[in-house]
């Protein structure tokens, strides 16, 4: 084994800013951000596929952006604001994209779905709504084994064409 | 018979998946979410090599690592555990007639002197943090003598091969024998014999969620908790209490959490599941191990691997007279996993959908130094279906026949069901011919021929599939744990709710919405008042779990039925409330209300609320014979199966058979050999549907996974044994942007032997795809000489079937 050089592996405590609220927590810097995000600031709702940038079940949006948190490492995303999917309900209602979602039968054993719900929340906030082929393209880094992937579609399809005939839903909260 | 739900009824109809929203909103709980008090973390030194002995291990440096807690081998295990009881099969000799005859080897979950394939788990390591405990796996010291692996079943069965277990007298590990007709004269009577060799290739389920095991030990109680992300709770449960080695059995609660996926690779009892809670016993604080993908790839079951040597007998006709088929599976290490049920039960389906009455097969099970071969939705008709659906496509081109015609005449007619084939199941309902006549229709069968004579012309390879595939569901196994019964409790309270608690469990089927609307409808409530419970053994009915489907045919009738009998009862108890009589009362939306009546006074309708209230607290009032409380446990025994096997191997195992009727029209690319589906067609028919959008997605989710099957995802092997797909990086399962355009179309014939004429809609499509698109392909690659005679389809494999010249078989 390669020996680790005292000052990489030495703990370091940093700030993540995850769903809006800060979290002063103590990490290595080896440690990913799933892992923070999961054991560290405490939610789960991220999930863990492949450890290797595969399935996307660990996506968050970072700075607004969709990105592999199994690929990110927790100090590089201090300063950054971190969105998980247990950002999107407010209590007793849920998204949008929840609802389209839970309409279209958008998921079967719900493992992909944090993942997925913020993938789709990416393109949900984009300006220019993406068609069907464009969403498809956009999800090929989030992997599904239980719905072929067209239920996913057509949720987020939907939650995009709702939010443009009603402009009230435009309204995206940060 | 019901075919058309009616609208007042619940069933029938696509309930919103509503009490799964905690999914949705990141809060459900999968076995990775479990947190403790004190928890370590644990991690499996595994085998780097296909083939060897130990000739050293130590664990000594790895356990001088700050922050390891313990480490573990085989030395350590064998005064702790028994060998590892058998799964699914108890014994050598399950059907009690020595067919099939199988061998085990036993073990204690770690590798014990020689390992068999990389992955294989040879020590465990539990430490304070999952970091730490990586970092010791890179501490442990093994030195190995490399033995030359065995990667082929064929020659690996044969005398000369190197033995996997040298005490064996071959790597054979199982053998089954079944036949039925008379299949020498058959075959004498032929004017035509079509012979070949059809090789399926190894893939697997790949859920998102991998496996994983939290386990926490209580020594006060002498009691283990297991938190395990597995299909079968209860057998785990079991095979647990019995595997542990301790002067009083330690009692055993198992809890499967929500499970992100199974599709048979969570059906089985793993060498983890028994290691980690031997762990968490020995560190006394609870342990948790999480598969990674690169272990998953390595050590949860494959599946499909087998090779066919198959002759079918017709006349010029296109009549089949009889089919013949030697079969050799592949099976891995030789742990006994679900790929021994799984492999005795191709070789009863490869006469498929076709009335062929002279049929033998003989099958060969071969220990290699690969993965175990395990379940894996499809469960062994998948390779079934290949092989029929291939020949019969092979037949039509010999006899210079139209596919579709020849399965046409061979079809099982609809009005012989139920139909008892060749090796002894009783197919239950079906319209072979319809579902065809359908999938011809929508796929533009005819116009696709045109177009593609006039492509052809153009130099286009254009290819076109159709097949019709069966998939066997609801199985029961003599001398296994997947018995053909289902268990369920249902209670009301006192205050109307329902809790219904089952024996199986669920990987994102539904059950909590499904089950609500089986039991509204008996008990007139309103679904929300249902709350369903599965997956803990110390709150569900000892039960067999969920696999083949069994949910839909067994549950369901177990659910129904037992609210049906809870639902007398209430009756019962509402007919003496109301001075009526039994037969005149009606359960509907909350109320027992005596028929003919508006049932809106206190003399003609009491709330079913008020009812459960008597039950539980105004025992005065109950009728004299009536026992107070609103509570019981059903077991529904499957109808539609027998045992034992007769001398000949035949047996009915499935109780019902799902089917579908699917088509492909493919363009293959000749400089490239990139298959490019233009048009996908199914015509399904799993009976009626309980929930119709939860059956389009079980559907369409198997389709896909069938699509990944017959396209790209496979297990590959180098020459010294190496695994070639150790993430998704290299094991290509299907995007969002891979899916094909597709039709998809439901005819329904109800399952005569359940109250819900339900068959199963999760599998059908895992196994259609593959033979489908195999057809599609070799339609298109013929003209330039090109076989399709393995797969998958990737652009390798079809390119070197049209520049044959390159071909190496
Ligand atoms: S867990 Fe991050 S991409 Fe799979
Ligand atoms: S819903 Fe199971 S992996 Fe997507």
């Amino acid at each position: 084994m390669i020996p680790i050089p005292a000052e990489l592996s030495a703990y370091r405590d940093i700030t993540l800013t995850v769903n809006g609220r800060d979290h002063r927590v103590r990490v290595e810097p080896r440690t990913l951000l799933v892992d923070a995000i999961r054991d560290l600031v405490g939610l789960t709702g991220t999930h863990i596929g492949c450890d290797s940038t595969s399935c996307g079940a660990c996506t968050v949006l970072l700075d607004d952006r969709p990105a592999k948190s199994c690929t990110v490492l927790a100090v590089q995303a201090e300063g950054s604001r971190v969105r998980t999917v247990e950002s999107l309900a407010e209590p007793g209602v849920l998204h949008p994209l929840q609802r389209a979602f839970e309409d279209e039968f958008a998921f079967q054993c719900g493992y992909c779905t944090a993942g997925m719900l913020m993938s789709g929340l990416a393109l949900y906030e984009r300006d220019a709504p993406p068609g069907p082929d464009e969403i498809r393209r956009a999800l090929v880094g989030n992997l599904c084994r239980c719905t072929g992937y067209e239920p996913i579609v057509a949720a987020i399809a939907k939650a995009i064409g709702d939010r443009a005939s009603r402009p009230e839903d435009a309204e995206v909260r940060r | 018979m019901t075919t058309v739900h009616d609208r007042t009824r619940l069933t029938g109809r696509s309930l919103p998946r509503t009490r799964d929203r905690e999914v949705l909103c990141g809060e459900g709980t999968y076995v990775g979410d479990v947190r403790l008090p004190g928890m370590l973390h644990a991690t499996f030194y595994r085998s780097p090599h296909a083939h060897a002995r130990i000739t050293r291990l130590s664990l000594a440096k790895a356990l001088d690592l700050p922050g390891v807690v313990l480490g573990l081998t085989a030395d350590d295990l064998r005064d702790r555990v028994h060998d590892m009881k058998p799964f699914p099969f108890q014994s050598r000799d399950p059907f009690r007639g020595g067919n099939p005859a199988i061998k085990f080897a036993d073990r204690v979950g770690l590798a014990q002197g020689k390992v068999r394939y990389v992955g294989e788990p040879v020590a465990l390591i539990v430490a304070e943090n999952r970091y730490v405990a990586e970092d010791a796996l890179e501490l442990v010291e093994a030195e190995y003598e490399l033995l030359a692996p065995v990667l082929d079943a064929e020659t690996g069965a044969g005398e000369d091969a190197p033995l996997l277990y040298e005490d064996w007298d071959d790597n054979v590990t199982l053998r089954f024998d079944v036949s039925g007709g008379d299949v020498d004269t058959a075959f004498a009577d032929a004017d035509v014999v079509v012979e070949r060799t059809l090789r399926h290739h190894r893939f697997s389920g790949t859920p998102i969620e991998p496996r994983g095991v939290v386990a926490r030990y209580d020594e006060a109680a002498n009691a283990l908790t297991v938190w395990t992300s597995s299909q079968i709770a209860h057998a785990v449960g079991v095979l647990l209490e019995n595997s542990i080695k301790a002067d009083k059995r330690v009692s055993v609660r198992v809890v499967t959490p929500r499970v992100g996926g199974g599709f048979g690779q969570k059906w089985g009892f793993y060498p983890e599941e028994l290691v980690v809670p031997v762990g968490a016993m020995l560190a006394g604080r609870p342990v948790r191990w999480i598969e990674t993908r690169r272990e998953h790839m390595l050590a949860t079951n494959h599946a499909r691997e087998q090779t066919h040597h198959v002759s079918m007998a017709l006349r010029r006709d296109g009549t089949i007279l009889g089919l013949r088929d030697r079969i050799y599976a592949d099976l891995g290490d030789a742990y006994p996993v679900g790929g021994l049920a799984s492999i005795v039960t191709t070789p009863m389906f490869v006469p498929g959908a076709y009335r062929i009455e002279n049929y033998e097969a003989h099958l060969f099970g071969v220990a290699t130094n690969k993965t175990p071969f395990g379940a894996h939705r499809g469960f062994g008709k998948s390779e079934a279906a290949f092989c029929i659906e291939r020949m019969m496509d092979e037949a039509a081109r010999v006899l210079g026949l139209d596919p579709v015609a020849v399965r046409m005449r061979n079809f099982i007619p609809p009005e012989d069901f139920p139909y008892v084939c060749a090796t002894g199941s009783r197919y239950d309902s079906g319209n072979y011919p319809g579902a065809m006549t359908r999938l011809v229709e929508l796929l533009d069968y005819e116009g696709w021929r045109e177009r593609q004579q006039a492509a052809r012309a153009e130099g286009r390879l254009i290819g076109i599939g159709t097949i019709l595939a069966i998939e066997p569901s609801s199985s029961t196994r003599m001398g296994s744990y997947n018995n053909g019964y289902y268990s369920v409790r249902v209670a009301m309270d006192p205050a109307g709710q329902v809790v219904v608690a089952t024996g199986g469990s669920d990987e994102g089927q539904g059950h909590s919405t499904t089950i609500a609307q089986l039991v509204g409808d008996e008990l007139g409530i309103d679904p929300e008042a249902v709350r369903v419970v599965e997956g803990d053994t110390d709150h569900t009915p000892y039960g067999s779990g969920s696999y083949s489907s069994r949910f839909s045919v067994v549950g369901t009738s177990a659910v129904t039925l037992a609210s049906r009998k809870l639902a007398e009862k209430v009756r019962r108890i509402a007919a003496h409330l109301l001075e009526a009589n039994v037969d005149d009362v009606d359960l509907v939306d909350g109320r027992a209300s005596v028929r003919g009546t508006a049932g809106d006074s206190p003399e003609t309708a009491v709330a079913v609320h008020d009812v459960a209230r008597v039950a539980y607290h105004r025992i005065h009032d109950l009728p004299p014979e009536e026992e107070p409380g609103l509570e019981l446990i059903y077991h529904y025994r499957d109808p539609n199966v027998d045992f034992p096997a007769d001398e000949r191997g035949r047996v009915a195992m499935f109780s019902s058979f799902p089917y579908s009727a699917d088509g492909a029209v493919v363009e293959v690319d000749p400089e490239t050999g990139q298959v490019k589906i233009l048009s996908y067609v199914s015509v399904h028919d799993c009976g009626n549907h309980l929930n119709p959008k939860i059956v389009e997605g079980q559907h369409l989710g198997a389709l896909a996974h069938g699509l990944g099957g017959a396209l790209f995802e496979q297990f590959t092997y180098a020459p010294d044994g190496q695994p070639l797909n150790r993430q998704f990086r290299e094991y290509l399962v299907p995007t969002a942007a891979d899916m094909p355009p597709l039709t998809l179309e439901h005819i329904i014939t109800p399952n005569p032997f359940t109250p819900g004429g339900y068959k199963g809609a999760g599998e059908t499509g895992t196994v259609t795809p593959v033979p489908c698109l195999a057809n599609a392909v070799e339609d298109a690659v013929r003209p330039a000489g090109g076989r399709i005679d393995r797969l998958p389809l990737t652009p390798r494999n079809v390119w070197t079937q049209l520049h044959r010249e390159h071909a190496n078989d």
